[in-house]
């Protein structure tokens, strides 16, 4: 499948916040009430169109437990984007979000759009963060903020959409720099101006290849 | 923390020793150095440099491939190229040498294809990584200084192959591994520090895309395929780590150091260092080795660990014929051997792990059976464990194969309703509800409107879409009717279901007038349909909707719904119900049938002759109702012009009878008229006394019926008290004038009615009567006069016949009319001829020709009596038919039918040839000769019996006689030809002895009572035989004899 851009997402949060969930709903459209624990990193793909544009989602989904932390960390860097996400029923979730936030910001690049998500929001009578209480975080730290469910699919596809618009936005101001793959950002083949399969453009080909790494 | 790997399981079975030791065998002085397998068998390579190929059986064959040690080898999966790399000379010099497996030469070495030295550019660097392209066009080959050699073309050709060196770095290549997209053909390099890969679709034109700045050990990559997307897997420490074209993809915790990876089906096999050595299994009893190796297999679609265990340290991992097998360094093979799909779902059901069950049922294209099987027992364990919504959903994944009454029994209680409702809805959705489904259903929705008040999802489910009907909507009537009879309603309606929705509104109801109102809205046919079967009801609940319906029904309907498209309406032939079928049901209704009938009337509809009919009854039943004289009148009128109209083709022995059942007298003496039942006005007439009525009808239809006066006498007589005389007379004079009573029968008549009438009353009628028949008397005594004379005339003919002497004066012979001459003939009937005209004229030769026909005539007309007298059935029907039966059997005795002539007639017949031929006077003792004479001697004979007849009977005959001989006459042209004809046949005398011998035959069976005629006689030849048979018809004298002459008639 052809693409205009090829934008990367980590999913990060606590254990049990619902990330396979949002991530299931998102590629697959469905919810399974069960879920094994994700052990490592689980990793999903979609099509999505903003501005007329075909953009690829990859996305991964991060294990919450702090005995993958090592390997998840690897996953920061080269990651475009990232939904921060804690469970709206259990308030230590939200209280993580802090160590989750420095962690990212640390191991990935500053550019990063970071999006907080208040999952569960169809558990409403077990709340105990309020949406209030998201909302401020995200303005205090400079994040989109959005309550979803994954149960329900509330929410779902604008928060991976609004992400992704985000970083469209970012690319037009220029404000990433697109030939890294480092920032999580890949042009497609057709739309990259050094594609080599174009004819004609043969002979600067196999030094573009090597220069763009 | 504790569950920081996948569910684990035990799908594989590890075997020992599967080769017998044979391997080990083989590697006694030498090690393994390299292993690959592929096109159906193993290949092992060793340090001397030798090859062994093993075939599943063991079976080794050796060959071999380097005069120094084998280091690379690469065994193409579907083609028997193999290839290797390895040193024929110390030192640095690798040599590509490629194999084809499937040609010996006579040493039992395989053919080689080629033979290139591999090396990076011009430094001599030991190949640390070889992969080939399964096209067999591509081969990469990495270097441990970290230079990778990509040779396009033909692999088995030196020539057509290019090399190019594609990197040029410094740390060692540990993995190669070659991904062919629909598009794109990529080559994935791992090297000790990092992950890449190229992008080789275009020759000269490689893109290298950096992935990941960790590498990995050699032989710790792998490329995962049959995926949907295939993954270049890496194992590190932590995890093992994907990678796509495009990136990193997802990644796999797992600990420990990974020694080797191999990829088969969708099972990864990870072989790590363990140090957990009391976890071996080894069977060894020696010392479990303290650095065991930990075989771990991954399923990665379903994330499981599926298989893990120790061996001591193992060497490679080979996939083939199937199955894993495992090669230790003390050259023992292992055979990992996947349990079958069975077996491992018990293994899982055990446990209770349907959810797991199922998945790996699912990737493993388990049969549905099988499946419905799984969800089934997953429900069970569901119900069991009080998760009833859970195993509905497993059970709802059954539906179509198991037995929907399995779940329902286990729902039945009704907690579970809500449960039960769901797995309904399924079913349903599904198709595969039966009737009893729906029913429950819908029970279902009822009960559950009732305590949760969830009305909606009854309306929801009947309202659904046409397209996902998947009810019966017949039985969701029935049900919906006693539960919720609104939805009942409302489904009947959706559905076009109009019988249930009458049904409904009248029943349940009794909403006539919204009924009539649907009807209206049906189509013709459907409107007939349901105005036929429920107009019963709606015309009696709702008399005038239904019948205003019914007029427009019978005359032009057009549904509602049309009209309001004008369009449509227009080219729609508007559609006429036949009105006969809703006549009856208006039974209690008169005045709306009439209204009805009237109506279509005035349309100007053809009605049939029932409606007529029936119309017709029910004026005279409403108008034998009403009270008011005027209306009376009014309908009187009416009926009277629809009995009048020729266009109403009313049943008239129908409509009479309504007439009379109402005593409508109007109609009924029209209808009398109509029909020419004049008798039988006559009768209303007299029943109603009305001498005048009386009167003028048998004035008006008497030339049409006469007895219609002879009736009114009697009636006059018997019935009325007082009749009047003028009526009296005229009746009289009527019948006296066209004779329709005899004279006797009036008086008869008169005397024995009850009522006084005198003498004078019919004293004119009696003169006249009496005058007239002695009128009558006085001209039959003259005609019998006259009779008796001729009989005395021809007796005495008879007497001077008999006793008396002729004289046969004739001097001219009747036939030439020339003087007589001898010899002649004479008959005594005054005619004489020559003999030889007598000869050339006879027919018979004892009879006079000339009197001949007239002879032939009297006698065949005695025979046609004779013929006659037998048919006594004939007579009888005649005397049946006859009016005046006496006339039938005087004219029977006229005609001789009682008197024995018979024998003289055949006496006469016999002796007739006397001068010829010996006669045979056998039997009859009354026999005479006649001779010549004989012919007139029989008429004599005849004119005797005919004395004996009775003078009535004589006159008749008399008269038959005249009517014969006239027509004689006519016929003796005719005759004379015959005689001409019979004339020549006679000439022929040869002919006419047997002829009488034949008769003496036939006189001998005469005796048995049978008419010696009867054979000669030819009905056909014989001019009167019809006139014979006819006679009683068309005797003209038969009439006047029968009618007026006959003294004996009255």
């Amino acid at each position: 499948m052809s693409y205009a851009y090829l934008f990367k997402y980590i999913i990060i949060g606590d254990t049990g916040v619902g990330k396979s969930c949002l991530l299931l709903q998102f590629t697959d459209k469905r919810f399974q009430p069960v879920h094994d624990l994700t052990i490592g990193v689980e990793f999903g793909a979609r099509m999505i169109t903003i501005d007329g544009k075909q953009i690829k989602l990859q996305i991964w989904d991060t294990a919450g437990q702090e005995a993958f932390r090592s390997i998840t960390r690897s996953y920061y860097r080269g990651a475009a984007g990232a939904l921060l996400v804690y469970d709206i029923t259990r308030r230590e979730t939200f209280n993580h979000l802090t160590t989750w936030l420095d962690d990212a910001r640390q191991h990935s690049n500053s550019n990063m759009v970071i999006m907080l998500i208040g999952n569960k929001s169809d558990l409403e009578s077990r709340r105990e963060v309020k949406k209030e209480e998201g909302e401020a975080f995200a303005r205090e730290h400079g994040l989109v903020f959005m309550e979803t469910s994954a149960k329900t699919a509330a929410n779902v596809e604008e928060a991976f959409i609004n992400t992704a618009k985000e970083i469209y936005e970012k690319i037009q101001e220029g404000v990433f720099d697109i030939n890294n793959e480092a920032n999580g950002i890949k042009i497609g083949p057709q739309h990259s101006p050094t594609n080599p399969s174009l004819p004609g453009a043969g002979g600067a080909g196999g030094s573009q290849g090597s220069s763009c790494c | 923390m504790a569950f920081l790997e996948w569910r684990k399981f035990h799908f594989f079975d590890l075997k020992k020793d599967v080769d017998e030791g044979k391997i080990a065998e083989l590697f006694k002085e030498s090690k393994v150095t390299v292993t690959c397998s592929g096109n159906n068998h193993i290949v092992l390579g060793d340090s001397n440099g030798q090859i062994f190929l093993c075939s599943r059986s063991w079976h080794v064959r050796t060959f071999r491939a380097y005069e120094l040690t084998v280091e690379l080898a690469h065994q193409l999966r579907n083609s028997p190229l193999l290839v290797t790399i390895g040193q024929d000379e110390t030192g640095i010099n690798p040599l590509i040498k490629v194999w084809d497996t499937s040609r010996f030469d006579k040493n039992g070495t395989p053919f080689c294809c080629r033979i290139s030295r591999a090396i990076p550019g011009n430094r001599p660097v030991h190949a640390s990584c070889l992969c080939v392209h399964e096209g067999a066009q591509l081969m990469a080959v990495g270097f441990v200084d970290g230079s990778l050699v990509l040779y396009r073309g033909d692999i088995t050709r030196d020539r057509s192959s290019k090399q190019k060196l594609l990197r040029d770095a410094s740390s060692t290549v540990t993995g190669l591994a070659f991904k062919t997209t629909s598009t794109n053909i990529f080559l994935f390099l791992a090297t000790d520090s990092a992950v890449m890969v190229y992008n080789i679709t275009h020759k000269d034109k490689e893109v290298k895309f950096h992935l990941d700045n960790i590498g990995c050990a050699k032989k710790c990559s792998v490329l995962a395929e049959s995926m949907i997307e295939s993954h270049f897997m890496v194992g590190r420490n932590d995890a093992i780590y994907c990678y796509t074209a495009d990136g990193r993809g997802p990644c796999y915790a797992v600990d420990g150091e990974k020694v080797m990876l191999e990829w088969f089906r969708s099972y990864l096999v990870i072989i790590s260092k363990t140090t957990r050595p009391n976890l071996a299994i080894t069977n060894d009893n020696q010392s479990a080795p303290s650095q065991g190796d930990l075989i771990t297999v991954l399923d990665i679609h379903n994330k499981f660990i599926v298989f893990s265990a120790t061996v001591s340290s193992i060497r490679s991992v080979l996939n083939e014929w199937g199955a894993f097998y495992i090669l230790d360094n003390d050259n023992r093979l292992y055979h990992l051997d996947e349990k079958d799909l069975q077996s491992k779902l018990s293994l899982l059901f055990k446990k209770n792990l349907y959810d797991v069950a199922i998945r790996i049922a699912k990737s493993q294209q388990y049969d549905s059976d099988g499946l419905v099987n799984i969800f089934r027992q997953y429900g069970d364990h569901l119900c069991d464990k009080g998760d009833y919504v859970g195993a509905i959903e497993q059970y709802i994944k059954t539906i179509g194969k198991l037995e929907p009454s399995y779940v329902i029994r286990k729902f039945l209680d009704s907690q579970h309703i809500e449960k039960l409702t769901m797995y309904l809805e399924a079913l349903h959705k599904q198709g595969h509800a039966t009737e009893d489904h729906t029913t429950l259903l819908l029970n279902c929705y009822t009960k559950l409107n009732n305590t949760v008040g969830q009305s909606n999802s009854l309306k929801e489910f009947i309202l659904m879409k046409e397209g996902d009907l998947n009810y019966d909507v017949d039985i969701a009537i029935k049900v919906c009717r006693q539960g919720s009879p609104a939805e009942a309603l409302m489904l009947a309606k959706k559905h076009e279901k109009h019988d249930w929705y009458i049904k409904l509104q009248i029943e349940d109801h009794q909403k006539y007038v919204d009924v009539l109102d649907y009807i209206s809205n049906l189509t013709f046919e459907n409107a007939e349909f349901y105005m036929k079967k429920y107009g019963n009801i709606l015309i009696q609940n709702a008399p005038y909707e239904s019948t205003q319906f019914l007029k427009r029904l019978c005359t032009n309907y057009n549904s509602h719904n049309s009209l309001d498209n004008s369009l449509v309406g227009s080219f729609e032939l508007s559609q006429k119900s036949d009105p006969e079928d809703y006549i009856h049901l208006f039974l209690n209704n008169s005045e709306r049938l009439v209204e009805f009938l009237e109506y279509l009337i005035g349309e100007g509809c053809i009605l049939s002759t029932p409606v007529y009919n029936t119309l017709l009854e029910h004026y005279l039943h409403v108008w034998g109702n009403l009270e008011n004289v005027s209306e009376r009148n009014k309908y009187a009128q009416k009926t009277l012009k629809l009995l009048q109209n020729p266009d109403i083709k009313y049943d008239k022995s129908q409509a009479l009878v309504v007439c009379h059942m109402h005593s409508f007298s109007e109609g009924i003496l029209y209808l009398y008229e109509e029909q020419k039942l004049y008798q039988q006005i006559l009768r209303h007439h007299i029943t109603k006394n009305d001498t005048s009525s009386i009167l003028a009808c048998c004035r008006r239809f008497g030339h049409q019926e006469p007895t219609l006066w002879v009736q009114a006498l009697w009636s006059c007589v018997r019935d009325t008290k007082n009749p009047p005389i003028d009526l009296l007379n005229e009746i009289l004079t009527v019948i006296a004038k066209e004779r329709l009573l005899s004279p006797q029968l009036v008086v008869d008549a008169l005397g024995t009615g009850s009522v006084d009438i005198t003498l004078g009353h019919i004293r004119s009628y009696l003169t006249n009567e009496l005058q007239q028949e002695q009128k009558k008397t006085k001209e039959i005594s003259d005609l019998t006069h006259n009779y008796r004379k001729d009989t005395e005339k021809l007796k005495e003919q008879l007497e001077t016949l008999k006793s008396g002497t002729i004289v046969i004066q004739g001097s001219r012979c009747a036939a030439c009319h020339h003087p007589l001459e001898l010899p002649t003939i004479h008959f005594l009937c005054q005619h004489s001829y020559h003999q030889h005209c007598f000869q050339s004229f006879c027919e018979e030769e004892n009879e006079c020709p000339a009197c001949q026909p007239e002879n032939k005539n009297l006698l065949e007309l005695l025979k046609a009596r004779e013929y006659n007298k037998d048919l006594h059935e004939t007579f009888h029907s005649q005397l049946e038919k006859a009016q005046d039966g006496f006339s039938v059997a005087a004219e029977y005795f006229g005609r001789g039918v009682f008197n024995k002539y018979k024998v003289i007639r055949d006496e006469v017949r016999e002796t007739a040839p006397a001068d010829k031929i010996e006669k045979k006077r056998v039997v009859e003792p009354e026999v005479r000769n006649y001779g010549l004479g004989a012919e007139a001697r029989l008429r004599q004979v005849e004119k005797q019996g005919q004395v004996l007849i009775p003078t009535s009977e004589g006159r008749v005959r008399v008269q038959e006689h005249r009517y014969s001989s006239s027509l004689e006459a006519k016929n003796r042209r005719v005759r004379v030809q015959e005689h001409r004809y019979s004339s020549s046949l006679e000439a022929n005398i040869s002919n006419y002895v047997p002829k009488s011998y034949e008769r003496k035959r036939e006189y001998s069976g005469d005796i048995a009572g049978t008419n010696p005629f009867e054979s000669d006689y030819d009905e056909s030849k014989n001019p009167f035989a019809s006139e014979d048979d006819d006679y009683d018809e068309n005797n003209p004298f038969r009439d006047d004899c029968d009618k007026n002459s006959n003294p004996f008639y009255k």
